[in-house]
């Protein structure tokens, strides 16, 4: 029971994390290798402000969001005006950048060692210690994200995000600023997976750079193309489907330090497999006039 | 500043590792009109197959050496025809997320089959100290040094003198051109990628001497293939090779010198490669050595 | 409407438009014919902003629009349909007509799917299709309509977005025979709307039936800028064609 909870926590939190990325991977065709990067943010951030100053849940929680959001206005602001391959690296720089700020500011992160004693969140004095009591409000919290995200997803903006993906010189004669519109997808891509950080920081009291790297990366994207990009529903179910198919391997004879590999090779060899058997549909080519 | 020979040889050292392992995914970009993001992956899995050859079975180098080389082909031509054959003539994406997803597996399996824990490729002689001036080198370093050297000049010859090299800068101009003539692009990707991919091997092989092999180094590693490609200009292998040189200068002398008692730790060291590429993509995508300005 | 005065535009060391000035009035019809390589194209991408030009102005409804980027100009009333179809071949017909009318609308009234905005937009992007009688179709991905149909929800959808000026490039390119025709009454019904339109074509005899003047451009340059009859009956039209030996 305890066990199944705990799964549930872990896809609530991955499920606001996926979303947020399926809107700029699935919708906009945007490859922002940096996603973890606002997720670690968003962390950090909460670590931090409940460790050494003493924020209250909401405050964690928008703050984490709001910092997240704009330092990828930053990033958007450099990587947008790139060509396809270039924005991949571009991201993926800032994502390392990030990684590497978080090593080497030991003052403020602590380094490799990571910060630890996260409080549970405290609701007018209760504090969630119980992970069933946790849960709820998790749940709560997803519920209420997803939400925006579904609205977001079946209305103009993500009609015309989809739209700039396929054929960007349609949308600009159509009047459309293509360019405020993906730093915006950004920002709220990006909030998000502060939001997701944050839950996460909450949940696991423990935050160090090693869990945001380019497995997690990986597993994102592994998500979003497994539930068909752009797709709410799909990735509703490969989000379920890919966190908790690795988890059997917990309960097989083999040495803990091969679980993790072991997770990381099911999920991209996933990856791999749907890539290939879906490569005439998937992200069909965009058209220029 | 009495340390800046010292400086200079190890930025040459370092320039020169980057320069085997950058050089390798610039072609690539070039040719087959991708970025391997698992580039450094296959530079690590073949360090590690190496190191199975020559530490674990304790083959003697030479064997070592051609078992890898062997190996590494084969190991090329399952990535080739698996992971970026079948993604031609599509969506760019396709190939990143699928040469991802590669790099995760590879890091996996290596992680599986090696164990996380720091690996290290030793030789006794290669590693005592030699004192010319007031420079420290060891034998090792002055290899790496020639090999990238010795490495760039062969390129050059082929890439400019031979058949095979016109067939490749074809092949990388215009396929379709290429193809009306008689050129298989096929053929010529796939011997651009073997050799990009041996080149990198060895490039990591070196790296497990110097210093020591991990199964995260890819990840690492991929940023510095990716800032000197991006620097010199993706594709452009003399700029990948001035780039890798750069790259290794800024990064021995951001850390080296002392500017009125303040230095930079150690630990930034990695980071600049990550700079180095936000801030070429502001001002010049294509590299700084290319007169073209870039625009969306 | 609007004029364009001595464009040029040069991409990399060849000059593909060498100061054209035209002045193009309100609701007329003109015609852009020129041998392949003229810079019709290119100077439909001038004047919508796709491309940038290096010396000279535009100009729209008295406002100098030289400046601004694609979407700028789109907003401002320029409407471009292209040669290779600018379709969103995996939306539905529908979805390409509302997409259009979003544009107008105001996000607040849009945001929420169920708003009263919303089902307007609908009720809207319906009327337009079953214009161009794609009304059955409007359910279906873009990309499985025919080379007439797509060219005819083009036109439309520009329409919805409310474009002053429409510039279609080729419109009868892909087309069959038959849609010509449909293609050809829609042409018109956008000129009795009062819309001003460029049309460039290679059928000179499609452009004839509708242009007021027909622009000839030749090498990015113009040659001629008069009426049909005095175009078609001009000798250096046929020496741009088919050289002077004919």
């Amino acid at each position: 029971m305890e066990y199944g909870i705990h799964l549930c926590i872990l896809v609530c939190i991955y499920l606001i994390l996926a979303q947020s990325f399926n809107i700029t991977l699935g919708l906009g065709r945007l490859l922002n290798l940096a996603h973890v990067a606002g997720y670690a943010i968003g962390a950090y951030v909460t670590a931090i402000g409940t460790t050494t100053g003493d924020m209250g849940l909401f405050t964690a929680i928008i703050a984490s969001s709001f910092t997240s959001g704009l330092l990828s206005l930053l990033l958007g602001g450099i990587a947008l005006r790139l060509s396809d391959d270039y924005f991949a690296i571009g991201t993926l720089a800032f994502s390392s950048i990030v990684s590497a700020l978080l090593i080497n500011c030991k003052g403020v992160t602590n380094g490799v060692l990571g910060i630890s004693g996260i409080p549970r969140p405290k609701i007018a004095d209760f504090e969630l210690l119980n992970n069933s009591s946790f849960l709820f409000l998790v749940f709560a919290i997803t519920f209420v994200c997803l939400a925006i995200i579904y609205i977001l997803f079946s209305g103009p903006f993500g009609r015309a995000l989809r739209a700039q993906g396929e054929n960007r010189s349609a949308l600009l004669a159509l009047g459309r600023d293509i360019r405020l519109m993906n730093t915006t997808a950004f920002f709220i891509s990006s909030s998000f997976a502060g939001l997701a950080g944050s839950l996460y920081a909450y949940y696991i009291n423990y935050v160090d750079p090693s869990s945001f790297s380019f497995s997690e990366m990986t597993l994102l994207l592994t998500i979003v193309i497994v539930g068909s990009p752009g797709s709410f529903w799909g990735c509703i179910g490969s989000t379920i489907f890919l966190v908790c198919i690795p988890e059997p391997l917990r309960f097989l004879d083999i040495p803990s330090y091969l679980v993790g590999p072991m997770r990381q090779l099911l999920q991209s060899v996933i990856l791999v497999l749907v890539v290939w058997l879906n490569r005439n549909r998937l992200f069909s080519l965009t058209r220029e006039v | 500043m009495e340390l800046l020979p010292q400086i200079l040889i190890n930025a040459l050292i370092t320039g020169s590792l980057y320069a085997l392992i950058a050089v390798g995914f610039s072609l690539t970009y070039g040719v087959l009109k991708i970025l391997n993001f698992s580039h450094c992956h296959l530079m690590m899995a073949g360090a590690y197959l190496f190191y199975l050859f020559f530490v674990e079975l304790e083959f003697g180098i030479f064997s070592s050496a051609l078992c890898t080389i062997a190996a590494s082909v084969f190991l090329a031509s399952i990535v080739f025809f698996l992971f970026i054959r079948p993604f031609e003539g599509r969506s760019i994406l396709l190939p990143l997320v699928s040469t991802l997803g590669c790099a995760t597996i590879l890091e996996s399996l290596v992680a599986i089959f090696f164990g996380v824990n720091v690996k290290s490729l030793s030789g006794d002689w290669i590693s005592e100290s030699i004192e010319i001036g007031s420079i420290f080198v060891t034998p090792l370093q002055l290899l790496i040094i020639s090999t990238a050297i010795i490495i760039s000049v062969v390129l050059a010859i082929i890439l400019q003198f031979t058949p095979f090299g016109r067939q490749v800068r074809a092949v990388a101009e215009r396929a379709t051109a290429a193809e009306s003539v008689g050129i298989t692009p096929v053929r010529v990707r796939f011997t651009v990628f073997s050799a990009a991919v041996l080149l990198t091997i060895l490039g990591g092989i070196l790296v497990g001497f110097e210093s020591n092999l991990t199964p995260t180094m890819g990840q690492s590693f991929i940023l510095k293939a990716v800032a000197a490609s991006v620097l010199g200009g993706l594709g452009n292998v003399w700029g990948t090779l001035a780039g890798s040189f750069i790259l290794g200068f800024i990064e021995n002398i951001a850390v080296g010198i002392d500017i009125g008692g303040f230095s930079l730790p150690a630990s930034y060291k990695d980071s600049f490669a990550f700079f180095v590429i936000l801030f070429v993509l502001l001002l010049r995508p294509n590299g700084i050595f290319s007169m073209r300005r870039r625009s969306v | 409407m609007f004029s364009v005065s001595d464009i040029s535009v040069q991409i990399g060391d060849s000059s593909i438009l060498n100061g054209i000035s035209c002045e193009v009035l309100p609701g007329e019809c003109v015609g852009v014919i020129g041998p392949n390589g003229s810079g019709k194209t290119t100077f439909f991408n001038a004047i919508s902003g796709f491309v940038v030009h290096q010396r000279g102005t535009i100009t729209l409804a008295g406002r100098d629009i030289s400046a601004l980027p694609p979407y700028s100009r789109a907003q401002h009333g320029i409407g471009r349909v292209f040669q290779n179809f600018g379709i969103f071949r995996d939306m539905t017909v529908l979805e390409n007509l509302i997409i259009a009318l979003e544009g107008r609308a105001s996000l607040r009234k849009t945001l929420l799917p169920w708003s009263s905005a919303n089902r307007a937009i609908r009720e809207e992007a319906k009327a337009f299709a079953a214009q161009v009688k794609l009304d059955a179709k409007i359910s279906s991905k873009a990309g499985t309509l025919s080379g007439g149909q797509m060219r005819l929800l083009e036109i439309v959808r520009t329409l919805a977005f409310g474009a002053e000026v429409l510039l279609l490039d080729e419109p009868t390119a892909g087309v069959s025979p038959k849609m010509k025709d449909e293609v050809a009454n829609l042409i018109r019904y956008v000129q009795s709307q009062g819309k001003t339109v460029l049309i460039i074509e290679h059928d000179i005899n499609f452009v004839q039936s509708f242009s007021s003047r027909v622009l000839v451009l030749d090498q990015g340059q113009v040659l001629l800028f008069d009426t049909p009859e005095n175009v078609t009956r001009d000798p250096r039209l046929h020496e741009i064609y088919f050289g002077k030996s004919f």
